[in-house]
């Protein structure tokens, strides 16, 4: 693709997944200017799920980096068969759920609402939504992983469970045992 | 639970995103990008300089150019490539020297003269290496306040390695600011050139820049044994993995490492396996084994023993007094030293907990304790003391090791872990001249409770035979930290295997039966071999096993009556009297493990035969474990320029380490195809 395709295809907000995954391709091929391109579009994503997968903004950056850093050796490893966001959704959760897990030995605080500015009238929904977070984050990996993209991220479970690799119906019963165990720890 | 209460998580909006962060992380990945792409390049020129060099930074450039006049570029692309060439274009036209602001003026022509003679051989142009250089410099102008953040990128190869700035004379800072900014195009290919123009001491291979200054101590491959004459083989278990990251560094920087730096079992056991845990606490091992046809010899097989240690609950790590004993000679002073350093320990506070307590002695240099025993929580305060550390200044810390292990003690905690954590790139001078006296000191406070453990850091100056002694004598491990990810893997994912031992002299024997078995080979552990009485010898002291870690051995065996066997039976010997197996005539071998507890002094024994049940019919109908164990076997074995392994082709090795990937879900399987590429582009096969 040719930067005048580029920019066609970014034109059109439709087209904009393909874009994704055929700059992967681009890159994956050694064009820099469309991996740079790929990152400038992808940064805001990776960061976000990073962000509420690890609830914290420095962590979050650290991983996003990493993630970008990683990026340029693995981008070729992204063969097309999938949505390009369902690769990389696949490849922050992976990173997400190994920093998590070292970050486990220690206990980590998390700053969730601490890093807005407090508004008083939310201060009571942001205590309880980092209440819910952190019962989310108690869960067996699978189980967060799927409330996280089920809830936060709004998937469905088919989407959630081509992002985890499992079938939909593993997906439901992820959920399913998930609020459960929130039962009991809430 | 209901489900409006969990669609509350959707509404967990994340905090404005720093630009700068997003920035940096983009340059970063920009620059490992170019390194992939530069090694991508090296590993298909087969090792000839010039013959397809990176894409020229200025070809990009006027790429980007054209692209200009159509659309708007990213704010981040603009800023990467407008300034650097405003000032290109300034460098060329100007006549006013460069002033460089408040760091010490910085000979440009020097770098730039060493480059250019290194380049005569490659025949490849000096003066677009020059440009690539005024760009860099530039670049790093304006981007100073955040290579002070950051100073090194993860992944990339360093772009000019420390030996040659020390045959060329180059300034540290001069090195410093090209690699903290981690400048643009110059990365891949300056290594590169370094390399490809290095004398070839073997016909065909491209090695070490001459006298890298790093010193390895010379071991040669254990040779083949004849099982009726020396029927036992007996090794420690080796965790360390300092090897295999000073090889990746080696060929990253673009040359073969030296053969007396591989150490075959340190790159096997650089990988985690996927071996069962084992069941019971009380036995903290289990083992895992399996025989697989040789991919380098159709004669021979290999047996594949894994050792798993016994792994740690997450949250019940006790707790720990570490001291961070820190070498702040004039050496230190490069970005892939002390800067590295701190932020990894930095790193490292962050997987440690309240209960935990950290103390800092800087020696050489500016010497003293920097930093009393402090609780893990006051990360602020650690911080601080660290980032205090600067290298350099007059060499009179002579206390440096006395005063660690006094902290150490003032702070010990019981039941916890307690150790010393030297860092240096090289210099022992820690107050203990003599090298049998700091050995002595360390294995002396060892047996008091406190264990030590090196971390070694650059590239020029290193010691590996002290860094290795120093370790095993401590009761710790000795790692290489080339860059930031290793530090996390090292210090941060694998913490607990780092700090906590879950048992102390470790060895390994294994008897072959003379009725099966001709010959056999122990792949590694040159270093470690014990004598044959040492194994039952509660006071030989051997490896340390930390938790959750796992090791490999790996044996070469010749069957009897196989056409591999290499030597022919004595004329004189009585057959009949050594081929008497005791055993079960299925048995192959038998495998013993002895381990102490690590406030124990009498050994335990986990013992099982080896059976032909473990025997699979070829190598790929083998479980991924003993397939990638092979293929690293087989890679350091090359490296090494070992005859029987020769023969195995660097794509073989590829394609068997691919084919047994595994969900790797860290990145290091793939990592290490890629440095078969680049070992394979670097010699001339």
């Amino acid at each position: 693709m040719d930067a005048e395709a580029t920019a066609e295809i970014a034109m059109d907000p439709a087209k904009a997944p393909e874009l994704s995954a055929e700059l992967a391709k681009r890159a994956a091929l050694g064009d820099r200017l469309a991996f740079s391109e790929l990152l400038d579009r992808e940064y805001d994503f990776i960061f976000r799920v990073a962000y509420r997968w690890l609830g914290n903004q420095e962590q979050a950056e650290d991983l996003t980096q990493d993630l970008c850093i990683k990026l340029a050796r693995t981008v070729g490893q992204f063969e097309g068969r999938s949505r390009f966001r369902t690769w990389l959704y696949r490849l922050v959760l992976n990173a997400a759920r190994d920093q998590h897990r070292s970050a486990g030995r220690s206990p980590n605080t998390v700053d969730i609402g601490e890093t807005e500015v407090a508004d008083p009238r939310s201060a009571d929904a942001d205590l309880e939504r980092e209440a819910l977070w952190q019962a989310v984050r108690q869960l067996p990996p699978r189980q967060a992983d799927s409330v996280l993209l089920v809830y936060a991220e709004e998937k469905s479970h088919a989407e959630a469970a081509a992002i985890l690799g499992c079938s939909e119906s593993t997906v439901s019963w992820h959920v399913h045992e998930a609020k459960k165990a929130l039962r009991a720890l809430l | 639970m209901q489900e409006d209460k969990l669609k509350k998580l959707s509404e967990i909006e994340p905090p404005r995103r720093s630009d700068e962060a997003r920035e940096r992380a983009l340059h970063l990945a920009l620059d490992a990008f170019d390194s992939a792409q530069a090694e991508k390049n090296a590993a298909t020129t087969q090792g000839s300089a010039g013959a397809k060099r990176p894409t020229s930074i200025m070809d990009w450039m006027k790429g980007l150019f054209a692209m200009e006049n159509r659309h708007a570029l990213t704010a981040v692309v603009t800023g990467l490539v407008l300034l650097p060439l405003g000032y290109f274009l300034y460098q060329n036209t100007a006549l006013t020297p460069i002033a460089v602001g408040p760091r010490a003026p910085v000979d440009l022509n020097l770098p730039v003269e060493d480059a250019r003679g290194r380049q005569d051989a490659g025949g490849t142009v000096a003066t677009e290496v020059t440009n690539n250089q005024s760009v860099a410099d530039a670049a790093e102008r304006d981007e100073f306040s955040l290579a002070e953040e950051r100073p090194l990128a993860e992944p990339s190869p360093m772009p000019v390695s420390p030996p040659a700035s020390k045959m060329t004379g180059i300034v540290a800072p001069d090195l410093m600011r090209e690699q903290a900014i981690g400048n643009i195009a110059v990365s891949g290919e300056s290594a590169y050139d370094a390399a490809a123009s290095a004398p070839a001491q073997a016909p065909g291979y491209i090695v070490a820049p001459e006298g890298t200054g790093d010193q390895f101590t010379s071991f040669d491959d254990s040779g083949v044994k004849v099982v009726v004459a020396e029927p036992v083989s007996t090794f420690s278990i080796d965790v360390d993995k300092a090897s295999y990251a000073y090889v990746r560094q080696a060929l990253n920087q673009g040359y073969l490492p030296q053969a007396d730096a591989v150490r075959v079992e340190e790159l096997i056991n650089y990988f985690s396996y996927d071996y069962p845990l084992p069941t019971d606490a009380s036995v903290p091992f289990a083992t895992d084994m399996q025989i697989v046809p040789s991919p380098w010899d159709a004669g021979k097989h290999l047996l594949r023993i894994g050792v798993q240690g016994f792994e740690i609950p997450a949250g019940e790590r006790p707790a720990a007094n570490l001291v961070f004993l820190i070498d702040t000679s004039g050496s230190m002073d490069e970005p892939d030293k002390l800067p590295l350093l701190i932020k990894s320990f930095s790193m490292m506070l962050d997987a440690l907990g309240p209960d935990d307590k950290v103390s800092i002695v800087a020696y050489a240099g500016s010497a003293g304790t920097v930093l009393d025993p402090t609780p893990a929580s006051e990360k602020r305060k650690i911080l601080a003391a660290l980032r205090s550390l600067s290298a350099g200044g007059s060499t009179a810390g002579a206390e440096g090791i006395e005063l660690a292990y006094q902290l150490a003690e003032d702070a010990h905690i019981d039941d916890g872990v307690n150790q010393v954590i030297l860092a240096t790139d090289g210099d022992f001078n820690v107050g203990l001249s003599d090298p049998s006296a700091l050995t002595d000191f360390i294995a002396q406070k060892r047996d008091e409770g406190t264990f030590l453990s090196v971390l070694g850091f650059g590239s020029g100056n290193l010691n590996d035979g002290i860094m290795q002694a120093l370790a095993q004598n401590g009761n710790g491990a000795a790692y290489y930290i080339d860059t930031l990810r290793e530090a996390r893997t090292v210090l941060v994912d694998n913490i607990a295997t780092t700090l906590v031992p879950i048992a102390k002299d470790v060895k390994i024997q294994v008897e072959f039966n003379p009725a099966e078995i001709a010959e056999y080979r122990l792949i590694g552990y040159e270093t470690r071999a014990l004598n044959r009485e040492d194994f039952n010898n509660d006071k030989v002291d051997a490896g340390d096993v930390g938790a959750g870690a796992s090791v490999t051995a790996i044996y070469e065996l010749t069957p009897v009556g196989s056409p591999s066997v290499l030597v022919d039976p004595l004329r004189y010997s009585n057959e009949e009297a050594t081929a008497a197996p005791a055993g079960d005539s299925n048995e192959l071998g038998f495998f013993k493990l002895r381990y102490k507890l690590p406030d124990e002094d009498t050994s335990h024994l986990i013992d099982m035969p080896i059976t032909k049940d473990l025997e699979v019919d070829s190598l790929a109908a083998a479980d991924a474990n003993t397939r990638f164990a092979v293929a690293v076997a087989s890679f350091g074995q090359k490296l090494r320029h070992n005859v029987f392994v020769d023969r195995m082709s660097w794509d073989q090795i590829r394609d068997l380490a691919a084919g047994a990937r595994g969900e790797d879900a860290d990145g290091y399987r793939a990592e290490f195809l890629s440095l078969v590429d680049l070992a394979k582009g670097l010699s001339a096969e």
